[in-house]
């Protein structure tokens, strides 16, 4: 099933991707990539909008494991504020 | 990631991709210049780049120079729309259709010379096939064209569309069925979307089972990441949509020019490390294939002139000697050695062709009495004048060949004609007939972002109300949309008006991006393309909102694609003076031919000099009146000097001042040199013309006029001024001219700069200047009739009209009976006079179809009849009878407008006429109407409404003419302005120079040109009746004054009188108000009210805005030259005069 969070996480990337990431004071490691995509940020949809606005939003599908048992978690990361979220997680 | 990343981390991958690239050039989608990607692709250090613009070609020129500057390879092709089949072909069932379906695309690219004609031929084809505004190819299209062409099937393809919605059996089908047609190739393009990646594995899949070369692309929209708001706002106006996720093509800000690492990393992420090597490479293959050779694929290095029949110059030869015969210079030697030189330069190029057909454009031209005349440094050749292109000799008028056509000058020298406005087209037809459908093309012109609609179209983008849009575009004048914050800060008008309040700083900033990007492609007002049946290989043409074949090229590419354009320029003046002269001939029987009219006509002259010339070319407005005035013409060639030295170039140098003085006697002319006398005499030493530049350089140096031209060529940029500055002073103090002569002569020379005038030019225009004068000397109401129907000066038609009241012209006034569609001449009984009739198509709204119906079925002998008869809508009826069209009919006896009003009421009622919406046609006109009905309806009783004032007479007249016809509007505030002690107009020559002064009028002309402080100045001009009052607003008092002297119609100006010559006066303005303002006060408080309001403090003034230092040191306002915001000084507003209570005239509401 699937459930939604919206933590904070802490992200290794390696060569521009995610290795591994620390949820809820556990580590797991991601094994394998499964879509990766980009949006932008709906800047005129905000209050006070960068008209430059050149931030984007990474999302990142990965199969991840903290011990056997693999799942599919969702990662988001800001480039604008350089801070990654786990958004989504099937288990 | 980083960004930029650094250039070469991947060698041997191959450093060609993007074969798949949209410039600005693709409407309302793309957003880079080609020129800005080019930039980009050689700072990548990628060896080719593609351009692939959406439906046509109309960036490939300049991309392919651009190309050519940076040393990259430029490869060329297109992003076509395809029409969906109403059934799929291949499968003979109905084609599944998604949300989305109809807006397939496919990407076309040209190899080689065949596939550069193919190309061409191919976006002609779907401009032809998909109709105007919505080209689109089909697969039998693209087979029809193939040679040459290689096609790629991307995410936006039929294919790449199956691929998408899972339906791999359909998509081999499609690709099979591609394969079939022409040379194909799969595109692999991944953007990050959402579903990207996994869909580009499916088409890479596709592509090598199918064993079809796959090649990367990225379908590239802008430079770098950070232009994706503007792509978005593109998205949102290309489907008038607002802004949102939904409306947008780029979702991932990834449609830019990636580098080649870029691009690798993206291929890997789907398609794994091996296939995207492979897919680079193949990529490079492909580009490498494609790249085009400007010269040998292109033609560019050689002129593609229409086909002349026999021997080209052995024909041109024949016609200039019979031209010489003909012009009377058979013995003439210095004309047989001109020519001789002519004929030299002629045939050292091969332009003979070139000649013979400007030679029957213009004789064409002219056989459709269609009035022809050269302007422009065509002038200046003597081939031209004996083969009957222009009609000024220019031996005579000492016009040098060499600004013209040269050895030093590349490319095909410039011949432009002017012809009537009003029968411009008539022109091109008769070209098109003449030149084939095959040969001859307009040329268009990009219409690109200008504040205005920028802020339109990214208000709309991001939802603001259409109103408020409306209002803040209107608020800026017409200005570049990177101005915009600029203005905001600068302009007074703006500061005072909260926009610059912050709530907006957004739109305006997307706005500002949207600077110089075209979004619309127009016919370019007066290029046309003549060619041979090969113009169609070299040119995609399209069709133009006017009907005409419209090649997608502009004047620059043309020109760089060797085809030779010419300038057939509509004058409103020629139209002016054709009707004028059709109107002596239709009263009197004179048949006059304007270019045999001597040119020498004291009486003329007289009337130049008296600078009473409103309506004449070139020398009406209030700058040129005061020149005038001052330089006192005598001769056509005192006019050619007039015209040169009312130019920003001779005003910056300050020639005008010691050529005046000179002329007046009251100096001595100076010459450098006694040597440059010959070369200056004509201008008393002054250097005026471009011509002079070129005799002055070539006694100075020995350098010849050919060389002389190619040096004053330079002298625009400053880097042209030092290199010719260098070898100027070095070959004339070798020539033994001494050093202080040297440099004081070179100073001369740069501060005249690109400014100067081409005599030959020059000429060309004193001559119709000449003729219109003659005309309003001579045909004093028939060139009024010619002004007043073709419109070609600046000022409104009531300023004209009111001219003509001051040269005794009797204003007859509207009349269903008499007036025609355009003005005319007609003779007022009992006076010999002669008046002018106003014109029904100077009543607002009427539409042409109307006019022509009310002048069929005249005469009308009551407003019955004519409503019966004539079949007009109500409003115009109603706007007839308010205007006094009906006033003649029952002339002796007078009936009240009022009552014809309520008749027309009656008369629509009784007769049930569906009411006829504007630019429909009327339908079922009257037929159920019965007799009864109308007798009731005609039977009103008249009299018993008031008749209308002479301030409403005249209200209404402004308000359905735009012209004050019976009386001058300027009457009614007489009270007023005797209390204020305001100086008319007339009297303002008597007053002494530096007196202060309250002046009034209608303001009939507000310009802001460059003037020779740089500052922006407003210069206004009131009409009061008694003549014209010139104003200049300073920009120290601008803050207070700006918003009123752009937004009022009716205006009050206190100034100080300044005295430039013997009769010309203006006003240096230091305040302004609204008159009808002050008329409130006044009528609320009498004068204590008013002279308070004009006691009013002021606040302190600022400089407006920064200062442009042209390499000349000419230092400009940038918002000179340009459009203002407001209203245009043309029509009056509704409800001009404060004076008629409320609801006292005008239709009654409906």
């Amino acid at each position: 099933m699937t459930r939604v969070f919206g933590d904070p996480v802490d992200v290794w990337v390696s060569d521009g991707r995610p290795v591994r990431f620390v949820w809820r004071g556990r580590l797991y490691t991601v094994r394998r990539v499964l879509e990766h995509w980009v949006t932008t940020r709906d800047w005129w949809r905000e209050q006070q909008p960068d008209g430059e606005a050149t931030g984007e939003r990474e999302f990142w599908r990965v199969e991840a494991t903290p011990d056997r048992e693999i799942g599919v978690y969702e990662l988001r990361y800001d480039v604008a504020a350089d801070s990654w979220l786990l958004s989504r997680v099937w288990d | 990631m980083t960004w930029p990343p650094t250039v070469g981390c991947y060698p041997g991958y191959g450093i060609d991709v993007h074969v798949h690239v949209a410039s600005g050039y693709s409407l309302r989608y793309g957003v880079a210049p080609p020129a800005a990607l080019v930039r980009r692709a050689a700072d990548l250090g990628l060896e080719t780049l593609a351009l692939t613009d959406r439906d046509g070609l109309y960036g490939a020129v300049r991309h392919v120079r651009s190309c050519g500057d940076a040393g990259i390879g430029a490869v060329v092709g297109a992003d076509l729309g395809v029409a969906s089949p109403p059934a799929d072909l291949v499968t003979g069932v109905a084609a599944p259709r998604t949300a989305t379906a109809g807006a397939e695309r496919i990407v076309v690219l040209a190899e080689g010379r065949a596939g550069w004609r193919s190309l061409c031929r191919l976006v002609t084809a779907a401009h032809a096939a998909g109709g105007r505004g919505k080209p689109a190819v089909t697969r039998e299209l693209v087979g029809a064209h193939a040679e040459g062409l290689v096609v790629l099937l991307g995410p936006w393809s039929d294919v790449g569309r199956a691929v998408a919605e899972r339906r791999p059996g359909e998509a081999a089908r499609l690709l099979a069925a591609w394969r079939a047609t022409a040379e194909t190739v799969i595109e692999i393009v991944d953007h990050l979307g959402k579903g990207d990646g996994p869909r580009a594995a499916r088409m890479l899949a596709l592509a090598r089972e199918a064993g079809v070369p796959a090649v990367l692309g990225n379908a590239v929209r802008y430079v770098e990441p950070a232009d994706h708001p503007v792509a978005q706002v593109l998205d949102a106006a290309r489907r008038l949509a607002p802004l949102n996720r939904r409306n947008l093509d780029d979702r991932t800000g990834h449609a830019y020019l990636k580098s080649v690492p870029e691009m690798r990393r993206v291929a890997e992420l789907s398609c794994g490390p091996d296939e995207a090597d492979a897919l680079l490479a193949a990529t490079r293959r492909l580009s490498e294939r494609c790249v085009l050779d400007p010269d040998g694929d292109l033609g560019m290095n050689d002129v593609h002139l229409p086909a002349v029949a026999g021997d080209a110059h052995a024909r041109l030869v024949a016609r200039c000697a019979a031209g010489l015969t003909r012009r009377g210079l058979g013995t003439s030697w210095r004309a047989a050695a001109r020519l001789e030189d002519e004929l030299g330069v002629i045939a050292r190029k091969g332009l003979a062709p070139y000649f013979i057909t400007v030679a029957d454009a213009a004789a064409l031209i002219r056989s459709r009495g269609i009035r022809c005349a050269v302007r422009g440094s065509g002038a200046g050749s003597l081939v031209n004048y004996l083969l009957g292109i222009g009609d000024l000799d220019p031996l005579r008028h000492d016009l040098l060949m060499e600004r013209f056509l040269a050895d030093s000058r590349e490319g095909l020298p410039d011949i432009d004609l002017d012809v009537e406005s009003a029968r411009r087209l008539e022109a091109y037809e008769a070209l098109f007939d003449r030149f084939g459908g095959e040969g001859t093309a307009c040329v268009s012109m990009m219409e690109t972002y200008r504040a205005r609609s920028a802020i339109r179209d990214v208000g709309n983008a991001v939802g603001l109300p259409p109103l408020e849009i409306d209002a803040i575009a209107k608020a800026f004048p017409q200005i570049r949309a990177s101005q915009i914050r600029t203005a905001l800060h600068d302009l007074p008008e703006l500061r005072q008006s909260n926009l610059a309040a912050g709530r907006l700083e957004v739109l305006f900033r997307i706005a500002e991006r949207l600077d110089g990007l075209p979004r619309h492609i127009a016919m370019h007002p007066c290029g046309v393309l003549l060619s041979n049946p090969t113009l169609l290989d070299r040119t995609p043409v399209e069709r133009a909102a006017a009907g005409f074949p419209m090649s997608q090229f502009d004047k620059d590419d043309v020109e760089a694609m060797g085809l030779l354009k010419l300038d057939v320029i509509g004058v409103r003046m020629q139209s002016a003076m054709a009707h004028a002269v059709a109107e002596v001939a239709r009263t009197t029987g004179e048949r006059i031919a304007l270019e045999d009219v001597p040119r020498d006509d004291p009486a003329t002259y007289r009337l130049i000099r008296t600078s009473r010339t409103l309506g004449c070319f070139q020398i009406e407005s209030p700058g040129q009146r005061d020149l005038i005035g001052r330089l006192q013409p005598r001769d056509l060639d005192d006019l050619v000097i007039d015209i040169s030295l009312f130019r920003p170039g001779p005003v910056n140098s300050d020639m005008v001042t010691p050529f005046l003085e000179s002329r007046a006697g009251t100096r001595e002319p100076e010459y450098p040199h006694p040597d440059l006398e010959p070369a200056l005499r004509e201008s008393l030493g002054v250097v005026v013309f471009h011509e002079q530049v070129l005799r002055v350089v070539d006694v100075m140096t020995g350098c010849g006029l050919s060389t002389a031209e190619a040096a004053r060529r330079s002298l625009n940029d400053a880097r042209g001024q030092a290199v010719v500055g260098a070898w100027f002073r070095e070959r004339a103090l070798a020539k033994g001219y001494a050093e202080p002569v040297v440099e004081r002569v070179w100073r001369t020379l740069t501060a005249f700069g690109a400014f100067g005038f081409c005599k030959a030019h020059a000429a060309s225009f004193a001559l119709p200047t000449y003729q219109s004068a003659w005309l309003k000397r001579h045909h004093t109401a028939a060139f009024y009739a010619g002004v007043l129907t073709h419109d070609p000066g600046m000022y409104p038609k009531r300023v004209i009209l009111d001219d003509a009241r001051h040269f005794g012209v009797p204003i007859l006034p509207l009349d269903v009976n008499r007036s025609g569609a355009d003005w005319h001449v007609e003779p007022v009984p009992g006076s010999g006079r002669a008046g002018i009739r106003v014109a029904l198509s100077e009543v607002k709204g009427i539409r042409d179809a109307e006019v022509a119906a009310i002048v069929a079925a005249r005469p009308y002998t009551s407003l019955t009849d004519f409503w019966r008869r004539a079949k007009v809508s109500r409003t115009t009826a109603e706007r007839l009878a308010l205007a006094g069209a009906f006033d003649g009919v029952y002339a002796p006896e007078q009936v009240a407008r009022r009552d014809l009003l309520c008749r027309v009421g009656a008369l629509d009622r009784a007769t049930g006429r569906a009411p006829i919406v504007e630019g429909q046609i009327p339908i079922g006109g009257g037929d159920g109407e019965s007799p009864l009905e109308l007798e009731l309806a005609a039977d009103v009783p008249a009299g018993e409404l008031p008749p209308m004032t002479p301030a409403e007479v005249v209200e209404a007249e402004l308000d359905i003419l735009g012209m004050d016809v019976s009386r001058h509007v300027m009457t009614f505030y007489a009270g007023l302005l005797a209390d204020l002690g305001a100086v008319r107009a007339g009297d303002l020559p008597g007053r002494p120079d530096g007196s202060e002064v309250l002046v009034a009028g209608v303001k009939v002309a507000t310009q802001t040109p460059a003037v020779r402080s740089g500052q922006r100045v407003i210069f206004a001009t009131l009409d009061d009746a008694t003549g014209p009052v010139d104003l200049a607003f300073f920009e120290s008092v601008q803050d207070r004054c700006a918003a009123t002297v752009f937004g009022s119609w009716l205006l009050v100006v206190r100034g100080r009188l300044r005295r430039s010559g013997a009769r010309a006066v203006s006003i240096t303005a230091h305040a302004c108000w609204d008159l009808n303002a002050l008329y409130g006060e006044w009528r609320r408080g009498g004068r204590e009210a008013v002279r308070a309001a004009l006691a009013a403090p002021a606040p302190p003034g600022r400089p407006v805005g920064s200062r442009i230092v042209r390499p000349t040191g000419f230092a400009m306002s940038p918002y000179s030259d340009i459009g203002h915001a407001g209203p245009v000084a043309g029509r009056p507003p509704r409800g001009a005069l404060r004076h008629t209570s409320q609801g006292s005239s005008g239709p009654a509401p409906r």
